[in-house]
């Protein structure tokens, strides 16, 4: 069975997986790299439960061949997490009750975190719109839409994933 | 089955070279919002694979009297045209953000039906595709491209190259119905465009999508519109022609019946919009 060797910077760290022809993103992700915080949701690009960042793009990790992230950066939930602590997004989304199952969680996170680096401060409508593709099946979406919307008020919460995170901005 | 090789080319020259050297078994992908959720489910199980993504060919460029843009422009960047307003709100409602960032300009020319949103406004806006061959390129009007369901005028040797749209003439107008509002397959698609000249239509394109085997112009909605004022009589009559054009199937989205009914009312609304202002370009 061919296998091929594909590099990419996960976050801060470079990375290298043995993979088979167009394995996905999400399947290299989640059984090769141990990084499950990125869900498996559809498959069919119509859930968004998937959703990283390619340098710095909501992108479908489930859609995406693994041939296609090398030399790039990719972003997931675990990247953006600080060693201590949270990414003052995730503990927005904690401390009003943005998620119930959290399936769809680390996709919101991530298109949050994506969206705030596009549009420091979107409107409630522009939320409403960069999350059209993102289902989730248990909060109505109020809360989280309401989080993004205040992370988008308040200053110094729009951390962008392009800026150093985790052990880099620990430091 | 699984795939045994992930070409990616990155000349046009050479995705001609491995689409002659394998032929048909090859899978041309681009942005892979059509061919991932295939192979995801199991439903396409090619052998070979070939992305399009570091072909050269995701350029959106302006030239005078023209906008040219590659094959694999993702969906977003037509979101940057704010002179095509048509093609911007055919683009804003394709999708959702992440798939707009994957999926690209000349994939959705090759999407099944109910999908291919962007295609009707490309259709309403006389596009022209740049097909490549081995050693040769060549022109196709895109209202000349599709000749059924899920087959099209390219060769099996060609590639799509580019697309090429002028800056619109007269006023459009894009109306879909889905669903729900975003990221949705459509109930139908309707992209307007009239020129309007001493109070009547001197020009019309009236394009559907998703009540036919592919994305088409109602050429005798457009006749029917043609030399009358835009009033309610010429809008009834018009979308009376585009409804005997369609020709909807019944799908998990919408029955034929209830697309029918749709396209009447979005034709009418879509001419209502012209209407209003036919100066304007507003989509």
């Amino acid at each position: 069975m061919t296998s091929n060797i594909v590099s990419f910077a996960l976050g801060d760290r470079q990375v290298e997986v043995m993979v088979r022809p167009m394995t996905t993103l999400q399947i290299a992700l989640r059984e090769h790299l141990g990084q499950t915080g990125t869900k498996d949701g559809c498959r069919q690009g119509g859930c968004g439960s998937c959703t990283v960042l390619l340098d710095g793009e909501p992108v479908l990790s489930c859609l995406l061949p693994i041939e296609e992230v090398a030399g790039r950066r990719v972003d997931v939930v675990e990247t953006i997490t600080p060693p201590q602590g949270l990414h003052p997004l995730q503990q927005a989304f904690l401390d009003q009750f943005a998620t119930q199952c959290g399936y769809c969680t680390p996709g919101m996170i991530m298109l949050g975190v994506g969206l705030l680096a596009h549009n420091p401060h979107p409107s409630r409508d522009e939320v409403v719109e960069a999350l059209g593709g993102n289902l989730c099946r248990c909060t109505g979406y109020e809360p989280i839409v309401r989080v993004l919307e205040a992370a988008g008020a308040a200053e110094g919460i729009a951390v962008g994933a392009t800026q150093p995170v985790g052990e880099e901005a620990a430091r | 089955m699984s795939v045994t090789e992930y070409f990616r080319p990155a000349s046009v020259n050479e995705a001609i070279e491995l689409l002659a050297r394998h032929g048909p078994d090859l899978l041309v992908m681009a942005g892979g919002t059509i061919a991932m959720p295939l192979v995801n489910e199991g439903i396409s199980a090619p052998e070979r694979v070939m992305s399009l993504r570091a072909a050269g060919l995701d350029g959106l460029r302006r030239e005078p009297g023209r906008i040219r843009i590659g094959a694999a422009c993702p969906l977003q960047g037509l979101l940057e045209l704010d002179d095509v307003p048509l093609l911007q709100a055919a683009a804003r409602h394709t999708g959702s953000w992440a798939i707009r960032n994957m999926g690209t300009v000349g994939g959705n020319l090759f999407a099944p039906p109910p999908a291919g949103d962007v295609t009707v406004a490309l259709l309403a806006l006389d596009a022209v595709l740049v097909v490549a061959g081995a050693g040769s390129r060549r022109e196709i009007r895109l209202d000349s491209f599709h000749t059924g369901f899920m087959t099209t005028a390219l060769g099996p040797d060609e590639l799509l190259v580019e697309i090429r749209i002028a800056p619109p003439t007269g006023a459009t107008a894009f109306h879909k119905l889905g669903r729900r509002q975003a990221s949705t397959p459509a109930v139908v698609t309707v992209a307007a465009r009239a020129i309007v000249d001493g109070g009547r239509v001197s020009e019309a394109r009236i394009a559907l999508g998703a009540v036919g085997p592919h994305p088409f112009r109602a050429r005798a909605a457009e006749a029917a519109l043609t030399g009358s004022r835009l009033d309610t009589a010429s809008i009834t009559r018009t979308a009376t022609a585009a409804v005997d054009a369609s020709d909807p199937a019944t799908d998990g989205i919408a029955s034929e019946w209830y697309r029918r009914r749709m396209t009447r009312l979005l034709v009418e609304r879509a001419l209502t919009d012209i209407a209003d202002r036919p100066a304007g370009g507003a989509a």
